[in-house]
């Protein structure tokens, strides 16, 4: 399988490799998985007060393809607001890393760790809230 | 498709002896070898071939878990495969990722030990998973919901099997 030079760039020197405190109620985490091919993705966002994500990691056990999306997906999420990150589509991760069409579930799997990341977030911040009233 | 199982004889069921099956693969192989047809027509050589071709291609099909349990679910007419299959469970993904990190730790302190232990408990769980479709194959014979719910099941197995290659890929590495 021939990659792009983008997917082998990220694959190579994958961007915000990391883990944040999962326990931290400003920290989203999203974990997801193919059951068509065995890759797991763990994507998190740090939110700031002002709805900002600061910061974003990401681990990924799975192809180059998989790697380079989740990695990809990081860069652009960070200094984004929650709402605008929610926007990213899969399309645009394969157009940016050039997807052939087998490894473009690599890209759907990206953008659902990106959703389920906000999912978590979100409900941490409505149990926070709750918890306050 | 072809039906694997028919092609080979044998009972359409998730366990099979695979040691009398690679037998019975050996047997049909030499019958429909194309020494013993020399003489025959042009048609019926081509014939023979072509069954000898579908031959191997069920006894691959059957000797592994995976391609097994996916011909099952096409025979009982569920696809399976990309997008058709459901996302899975957040305990079980959770399970994986814990593992994943395991053995990508033990990788990197070159624990061999630890890469043994982490992959046989996971080659546990996979067998476990293989006996669980063994036992709903058999017992929703032709029942297609209750066939669907074992869906899950195969999704596992391939996330195992990820694991599992990538252990052989650092044991191997390590030799």
């Amino acid at each position: 399988m021939a990659y792009s030079d983008k997917v082998i760039e990220h694959a190579e020197n994958p961007r915000n490799v990391g883990t944040l405190d999962k326990d931290d109620p400003n920290v989203g985490t999203g974990l997801v998985g193919a059951p068509a091919c065995g890759d797991v993705m763990r994507l998190q966002i740090k939110v700031g007060d002002d709805g900002v994500i600061q910061d974003a990691k990401f681990k990924t056990f799975g192809c180059g393809s998989a790697i380079a999306s989740s990695s990809l997906a990081t860069e652009w999420i960070k200094g984004k607001k929650v709402e605008e990150a929610e926007a990213i589509r899969n399309v645009d991760i394969v157009n940016e890393l050039n997807l052939p069409p087998v490894k473009i579930h690599c890209s759907v799997l990206a953008e659902d760790a990106i959703k389920s990341a906000i999912a978590d977030y979100r409900a941490k911040q409505a149990a926070k809230r709750g918890a306050a009233e | 498709m072809n039906d694997p199982f028919e092609m080979l004889g044998v009972e359409r069921r998730f366990d099979l002896d695979l040691k009398v099956l690679e037998k019975t693969h050996r047997e049909l192989s030499r019958a429909l070898h194309p020494d013993r047809f020399v003489k025959a027509g042009a048609s019926e050589r081509r014939a023979v071939l072509e069954k000898a071709a579908s031959v191997n291609e069920a006894w691959r099909t059957v000797r592994d878990p995976i391609a097994r349990a996916e011909a099952l679910f096409r025979l009982a007419g569920i696809e399976v495969g990309e997008d058709k299959e459901p996302k899975a469970s957040p305990a079980f993904l959770m399970a994986v990722m814990d593992e994943r990190e395991a053995l990508s730790d033990a990788r990197a302190a070159k624990d061999l030990v630890k890469v043994h232990a982490v992959g046989a408990t996971m080659g546990k769980r996979a067998s476990e998973t293989e006996q669980k479709l063994t036992a709903g194959f058999a017992a929703s014979r032709g029942d297609t919901a209750a066939t669907q719910k074992l869906v899950p099941l195969l999704g596992e197995l391939r996330f195992y099997k990820r694991f599992l290659d990538e252990v052989s890929a650092i044991e191997e590495e390590n030799d």
